[in-house]
C-alpha cells in the first residue's frame, strides 16, 4: 500500500508526527559564541547530553538515548578516522554534518518500513577566529537549519535546540536579541541559563506561545537552578591546545553564578 | 522484510572494539602480519636490531624527564639531525621510541587517537593500565613484521596520573610487547649501555638519588648521560656543539607536559656539561 506515492506521504507525515511528540518534553539546549569560545549548557541530570565529538566539535542531542549513541558514534567514527588519516584541521563539521550524517537521518526517516532516528542534534565546532565559529542543528529527517534563517543570512553566535519548533524558535529570537558575540563566560553563562528557561517555559500544552517577561524568567531559572543540575561544556578558543573541549563541573559554574 | 539479526558481537558503543581495530576494519592501517609466515628473504638470519639512538627517561622531585637525541640514521649515514624521538602522546603522557621511525611515529599517531577514541566514546579517561596496554598490544602486532626485518620498534612511556600512588609512572618495552615498570630508570636504544650505566651509578653513589634531584640538576645528569652515550655510539647524536643541536627533553607532571626550551637547555649545558 506504501508503494502508492499518497500513502507514502501519509506514512512520513504520520512518522514526523510520532517523532515530534517523542522528542516533545526534550530539555532545551544553549549553544553560545563568547570572547573565548563556545559554551554549551542544558539543564537536569538524568543522562549526559553534552559530548566531545572531535578535537573541535561537540554535540548536544535530545531523543532517545540509544538512537542518540549510534549518530554520536557515527561522528566520532568519522571525525576519528579523517583526524587520524589527514590531520586534525581536516576534521570538519561542515562535511560531517551535510556529507556523512544528513544523508544517513534523511534515508532512515523515509524508509517507511525500517526505524527512524528519534533525536534532534545541535553541534558547534570552534574556528582560529570568532566569525568562523559554526553552529548547526540536525533534525530527525536529515534537515539543517542554522538559526532559523538561511545558510547566508545566520548569525553564526549561538545555536538553540529544544523538543519543540515553537519552544527553539522562542530561544532563537531572544537569543538574537540579547547575545552579542564579545560576551564575557559570566555574561554568556547567565544569558545562556535564560535561554534555556525561556525555551523550558515554551515546553508542553501549557507553554508560553510568546516570550515571557524578564522577571518571570528570572524567578523560573531561579527556581530551575534550585531543583536541577547544570550540565556545561565549553569549546576553548586557544590555539596552543589541540583538545578545546572541556566538560565543567558543577562546582566551577555555580561559582561564577555566585548562587 | 526480515528483521536485522541482533548479535552481541557488535557493540556499537566501540567498548569491544578498539581504534586500531576501526582503522583495520576500514582499512587504513595494516593488517596484523601472521607471524607463522617467515620473512621470505634470506638475510633474515643475518638480521641484526638496529634501534640506532639514545632514549632514557628517569623520574625525579619533580615528576619523569624523557629525553631523547635528535639524531636519525640509515646504516652509516646520519640522514637527518633535527629528528624528535620524544612525543606526546596525551596531556599526561610521553612516548619516547627507538627503532624505525616510520612504525614508531605512526605507532605514536595510533595510540594519541586511541586515547581520545576512548575517552570521546566511552565517557571516562582510559585507565594508566589501559594505556600502558595499548602500547603492549601495538607492538605486539608489529611484531610480525619485526620478524621480516622490518620496523623495530622499543619505546620508553611515562605518564603521570596524580591519583595513584606513586603517581609518576615509567614503562620501557622490548619489541615484543612485554612491558616493564620501573621504579627509577629506564634508557633504550643503541647507546643505552652507556646511559644505564651512568644512571645507575648517579642513583646509587651520586650525591643524591635521582629521586632527590631538582629540574636543574635532572637535566644536567640527563645531557651529560647523551653526551657521554654520543662518545662511542656513532648512532646517538648527543649535543651537537657547532650546530647547536640539543636533545629534546621533555618533562610530564602534575601539571601535564612541559618541553624545556631550547635557551635553558643551552644555558644548563654551558654551565654545568660543555
Amino acid at each position: 500500500m506504501i508503494e502508492e506515492p499518497y500513502r507514502w506521504v501519509e506514512a512520513i507525515a504520520n512518522r514526523a508526527e510520532y517523532i515530534e511528540t517523542q522528542l516533545a518534553p526534550g530539555s532545551p539546549i544553549v549553544a553560545l559564541g563568547y570572547r573565548d569560545g563556545i559554551l554549551f549548557l542544558t539543564l537536569g541530570r538524568t543522562r549526559q547530553k553534552l559530548f566531545e565529538i572531535y578535537d573541535r566539535i561537540a554535540m548536544g542531542a535530545i531523543g532517545h538515548p540509544g538512537d542518540i549513541e549510534r549518530l554520536r558514534m557515527a561522528a566520532i567514527e568519522l571525525a576519528s578516522t579523517e583526524g587520524f588519516t589527514r590531520s586534525a584541521a581536516d576534521v570538519s563539521l561542515r562535511r560531517l554534518a551535510h556529507y556523512s550524517l544528513s544523508p544517513v537521518l534523511k534515508t532512515a526517516f523515509e524508509q517507511v518500513y525500517g526505524a527512524p532516528f528519534l533525536a534532534r542534534l545541535l553541534f558547534a565546532e570552534i574556528g582560529a577566529k570568532q566569525e568562523n565559529d559554526l553552529f548547526l542543528r540536525l533534525e530527525y529527517d536529515g534537515a539543517i537549519a542554522t538559526n532559523n534563517s538561511t545558510f547566508a543570512k545566520t548569525r553564526q553566535d549561538f545555536g538553540a535546540l529544544s523538543g519543540t519548533r515553537q519552544s527553539t524558535e522562542l530561544m532563537d529570537g531572544f537569543l538574537t536579541a540579547e547575545h552579542s558575540a564579545g560576551a564575557t563566560f559570566e555574561r554568556a553563562l547567565k544569558l545562556g541559563l535564560d535561554a534555556w528557561t525561556v525555551g523550558h517555559l515554551a515546553l508542553g500544552d501549557a507553554g508560553v506561545k510568546e516570550l515571557p517577561a524578564r522577571d518571570k524568567i528570572l524567578a523560573e531559572r531561579k527556581e530551575r537552578l534550585r531543583a536541577a543540575g547544570i550540565e556545561a561544556a565549553i569549546l576553548e578558543r586557544d590555539d596552543k591546545i589541540a583538545v578545546r573541549y572541556r566538560a565543567l563541573a558543577e562546582a566551577e559554574i555555580r561559582s561564577v553564578l555566585g548562587d | 522484510m526480515e528483521p536485522a539479526a541482533l548479535t552481541l558481537g557488535q557493540n556499537s558503543s566501540g567498548a569491544g572494539d578498539d581504534f586500531p581495530a576501526l582503522l583495520r576494519r576500514r582499512g587504513l592501517l595494516a593488517p596484523v602480519p601472521t607471524q607463522a609466515a617467515p620473512a621470505p628473504c634470506a638475510t633474515n638470519a643475518a638480521w641484526v636490531p638496529t634501534q640506532a639512538t639514545t632514549i632514557l627517561a628517569f623520574k625525579f622531585q619533580g615528576g619523569v624527564l624523557v629525553a631523547g637525541d635528535r639524531r636519525a640514521t640509515a646504516g652509516n649515514t646520519v640522514v637527518f639531525d633535527r629528528a624528535d624521538k620524544v612525543l606526546e602522546i596525551d596531556r599526561h603522557s610521553i612516548m619516547a621510541i627507538a627503532g624505525v621511525p616510520a612504525t614508531a611515529w605512526e605507532m605514536a599517531r595510533v595510540l594519541e587517537h586511541s586515547f581520545q577514541f576512548f575517552r570521546r566514546t566511552q565517557l571516562q579517561e582510559m585507565s594508566v593500565d589501559g594505556k600502558v596496554r595499548a602500547l603492549s598490544k601495538l607492538l605486539r602486532d608489529n611484531f610480525g613484521f619485526v620478524l621480516q626485518g622490518i620496523g623495530v620498534v622499543v619505546p620508553i612511556f611515562a605518564t603521570y596520573d596524580a591519583s595513584a600512588d606513586p603517581s609518576a609512572r615509567l614503562y620501557f618495552y622490548d619489541a615484543m610487547g612485554a612491558q616493564f615498570e620501573v621504579t627509577d630508570y629506564a634508557a633504550t636504544g643503541s647507546g643505552s649501555p652507556a646511559v644505564r650505566g651512568i644512571l645507575h651509578y648517579e642513583n646509587n653513589w651520586g650525591k643524591k638519588p635521582l629521586l632527590k634531584l631538582s629540574e636543574d640538576e635532572a637535566v644536567t645528569v640527563a645531557l651529560r648521560a647523551l653526551d657521554t652515550a654520543a662518545e662511542a655510539d656513532t648512532a646517538t647524536g648527543g649535543v651537537d656543539r657547532n650546530a647547536k643541536i640539543f636533545p629534546v627533553i621533555k618533562i610530564v607532571s602534575r601539571e601535564g607536559i612541559s618541553t624545556l626550551p631550547e635557551k635553558r637547555i643551552a644555558a644548563l649545558f654551558k654551565r654545568s656539561v660543555a
